[in-house]
């Protein structure tokens, strides 16, 4: 069927009860535009949904570090920054959840930094207490962690072996305790850091192209079929 | 409209190119602009917002803008990815190519120090052997340098040695809160100036292209702007291989363009404009695009504490103001370890002390930060990269990005020269620090990697010698006259200064003289 032919088939059925009607009510409803746009009505005014942050819900899935890992860099994570007056420790805010899900997704160097480290902190507990790290008091943790501890300054982080796992790791756990949402609910006390908050830019206008480099092996969602082996009509586009 | 020829072809729409449109189109001339990347809308594009509520707690997401150290969870999406736009250097030698391809480019987001090249820059060569001088001086450039303040409307005081030239200030008359006043008393008789910081304040917040040169050029109604425009290539004329327009594809659907222009005005940032004239095969009878590529030492520096700034009430009246230390190495005096010289930024700041000065954690850190809270006092360092023939970019044939263009290899690496600047310039900061009674707390003398300053200058450099220049003293071909570049490309010397100023100026220059040329029909 030719498109001008389906379209004026479309609006012959659209006729006909309207006639009917019109012959049994003698003030008819102002039929609906047809076809009905399908945006007509979203407008500044429509309110928008409310969400939440999925791990504010949902528990995470640990994909990274394995059990006895996660187990150092939980008691890791408690030791390094506890719960401080009503301000959340790292454990409560989900810090090592995330810190799984972030080293798992970052450059194998970031990755081997943690892997080895969080090993060799385990060893280290075992060599020195007899006990695996997770099982340290905090005085025995301390006594180990306390001489790696080192100042340095933003993009350099010490590179001595050792020292670089628990200094990066210090800071990760610190950053990613501030910036939790539990951190941000509790009051704020003095100079107590401050979750960040910034202008958030979405991405603007991002490539959608399909021979972009990661996404090239994705198919298109509409293939032509060869027309032999497609006997529905076509239409003209 | 349609295949009209346009008067100037503008490639680039940051601060050169805002430039360039500017002073062309207010002239009368004919202008078409085109940029790479869309335009930036905060109202829409841009939300402030919790850490918690942007992917990754607002860490820098993984995988895309690695070598963009300046970049985190909340300003991730306005950089370059680099799986989009690849480059490539050996393993051994990173470099940081940090780019915006918005529209108005990295107007939008620098940090606004505003400084003037000196001659010690200018004539580098003539003052110590090294390299080549620039075929202009300061007093040439002057002129440009002034009304390029006044748009910008910069912030300074008139107190600059010979090595950091006065300029066209909104003068800056503020006393030196007491900190400041104690370094400049331990800086000034080891001959060392300490200088009011020089800031561009623009308008509204806002010091770019967009807000305070593009909008004159539109007012003109001689600009046409594209945005989403990847240029692929400039084209030439078949008979007479002259730049006539180029080939560029649109970022979104991939459609393939073409554009002509009576001249082309190359202003997409350093490395682009190189990559352009290299993919082009253009303007390089002199074999010299790109090489010498240069930036800025940026990474050491030094974080002291001032005592008297802790736990004080009057916090005000000791801390908040910030200094330019210019380049005081190899003036009067030469050094026998590294050429040229590195400037100290140095801000006495009134927040938070990080956490990683302090070798301590949990109660104990909490206990020593609240303790030290408004007592920072930065000192950072701003060193000349010498201009080298080796350090160099080149095309990468095995590599293309999205849009099928090949991709920029870049190679190049620091010297001792650097290394023994930067480590001199930490030496120094830690003995005024200690000087003035502060206490250091972190320091580092190892550089970032190169163009992590993102004042990445070079690889089309000028001169009067077309054996030994890409461009002449006007910013323009010396292999095709209607063919300019206005960027930083066209740097002879790097200087330790932030280049935008001069990056502005030469572009004003080059423009004026290229309108004079065109309508004597020269061009």
């Amino acid at each position: 069927m030719r498109r001008r032919d389906f379209v004026r088939s479309v609006l012959a059925v659209g006729a006909a009860p309207r006639l009917l009607l019109s012959q049994q009510a003698a003030t008819p409803a102002a039929p609906p535009p047809a076809p009905v746009p399908w945006l007509l009505g979203l407008t500044e005014k429509t309110p928008i949904p409310q969400v939440e942050a999925a791990d504010q819900v949902a528990a995470a899935q640990l994909r990274f570090f394995t059990p006895r890992q996660m187990a150092t860099m939980t008691r890791l994570s408690d030791v390094l920054m506890p719960p401080m007056g009503e301000k959340p420790g790292a454990v409560q805010a989900q810090t090592p959840q995330f810190l799984d899900f972030l080293i798992g997704d970052s450059p194998d160097m970031r990755k081997q930094v943690y892997r080895e480290g969080l090993d060799w902190l385990d060893a280290e507990a075992k060599k020195k207490f007899n006990v695996e790290f997770a099982k340290l008091s905090d005085v025995e943790a301390d006594a180990l962690l306390k001489p790696w501890l080192r100042t340095w300054m933003n993009d350099h982080p010490p590179e001595e072996k050792h020292a670089d796992f628990i200094n990066i790791a210090h800071d990760d756990i610190r950053t990613a305790t501030v910036n939790s949402k539990a951190w941000f609910a509790a009051p704020q006390v003095g100079a107590e850091p401050r979750t960040e908050e910034e202008l958030y830019w979405s991405p603007i206008e991002p490539d959608i192209s399909p021979e972009k480099a990661d996404c090239a092996s994705v198919p298109p969602h509409v293939q032509a079929v060869p027309k032999a082996d497609h006997p529905m009509p076509s239409y003209p586009r | 409209m349609l295949n009209e020829t346009y008067d100037v072809l503008i490639i680039g729409s940051g601060h050169a190119g805002g430039m360039a449109a500017k002073i062309l189109s207010e002239y009368g001339i004919r202008c078409l602009m085109l940029n790479a990347g869309p335009v930036a809308d905060v109202a829409h594009d841009a939300e402030k917002k919790p850490a918690f509520e942007v992917p990754y707690r607002g860490f820098r997401p993984p995988g895309r803008i690695d070598h963009v150290f300046q970049s985190n969870g909340f300003n991730a999406n306005v950089w370059v990815d680099e799986r989009e736009v690849p480059y490539t250097f050996e393993e051994n030698q990173p470099y940081n190519w940090v780019r915006v391809r918005l529209f108005g480019g990295r107007s939008l987001f620098w940090s606004r120090q505003s400084f003037r090249l000196s001659d010690y820059e200018f004539k580098a060569k003539s003052h110590d052997g090294f390299g080549e001088d620039w075929p202009i001086s300061h007093a040439d450039l002057a002129p440009y340098y002034s009304r390029v303040e006044g748009i910008f409307r910069v912030t300074g005081a008139m107190d600059g040695p010979p090595q950091l030239p006065n300029g066209n200030f909104i003068l800056d008359d503020a006393p030196w809160t007491s900190a400041l006043r104690r370094f400049i008393d331990v800086a000034k008789p080891r001959g060392i100036p300490v200088c009011k910081q020089r800031s561009a304040q623009g308008r509204d917040g806002l010091a770019s292209s967009v807000n305070l040169l593009l909008p004159d050029a539109e007012k003109t109604g001689k600009l046409t702007s594209i945005a989403n425009a990847v240029v692929r290539e400039i084209t030439v004329d078949k008979n007479t291989g002259i730049p006539n327009g180029c080939n560029f594809v649109d970022r979104l659907t991939h459609r393939e363009m073409s554009v002509k222009a009576r001249v082309v005005v190359l202003a997409a940032g350093t490395l682009e404009s190189t990559r352009l004239l290299l993919n082009s095969n253009l303007a390089n009878s002199s074999g010299l695009v790109g090489r010498y590529l240069m930036d800025q030492v940026y990474g050491p520096g030094v974080l002291a504490s001032v005592p008297e700034a802790r736990r004080n009430a009057n916090l005000n009246a000791v801390m908040g103001s910030s200094s330019i230390v210019p380049r005081f190495r190899n003036i009067d005096k030469k050094s026998d370890k590294f050429l040229r010289g590195y400037a100290l930024n140095t801000t006495a700041a009134t927040g938070a002390v990080a956490a990683r000065n302090f070798a301590a954690y949990g109660v104990e850190l909490q206990r020593k930060m609240d303790e030290y809270y408004g007592s920072g006092f930065h000192m950072t360092v701003m060193g000349e990269v010498l201009g080298r023939y080796e350090n160099h970019v080149r095309i990468d044939k095995d590599r293309k990005d999205a849009w099928g263009i090949p991709v920029l290899h870049v190679d190049t690496k620091y010297t001792d020269n650097e290394f023994n600047m930067a480590k001199d310039a930490v030496e120094t900061a830690c003995e005024l620090a200690d000087a003035a009674g502060f206490e250091v707390l972190s320091k580092n003398d190892k550089p970032n990697p190169p163009g992590y300053s993102i004042h990445e200058v070079g690889t089309c450099r000028m001169g009067n010698d077309p054996k030994k220049s890409v461009l002449n003293k006007f910013s323009q071909s010396h292999d095709h006259k209607n063919l300019f570049v206005v960027d930083g490309a066209q740097f002879t010397s790097a200087g330790w200064q932030n280049p935008t100023m001069t990056i502005l100026s030469l572009s004003m220059r080059a423009s004026e003289y290229l309108a004079g040329e065109m309508l004597r029909q020269n061009i």
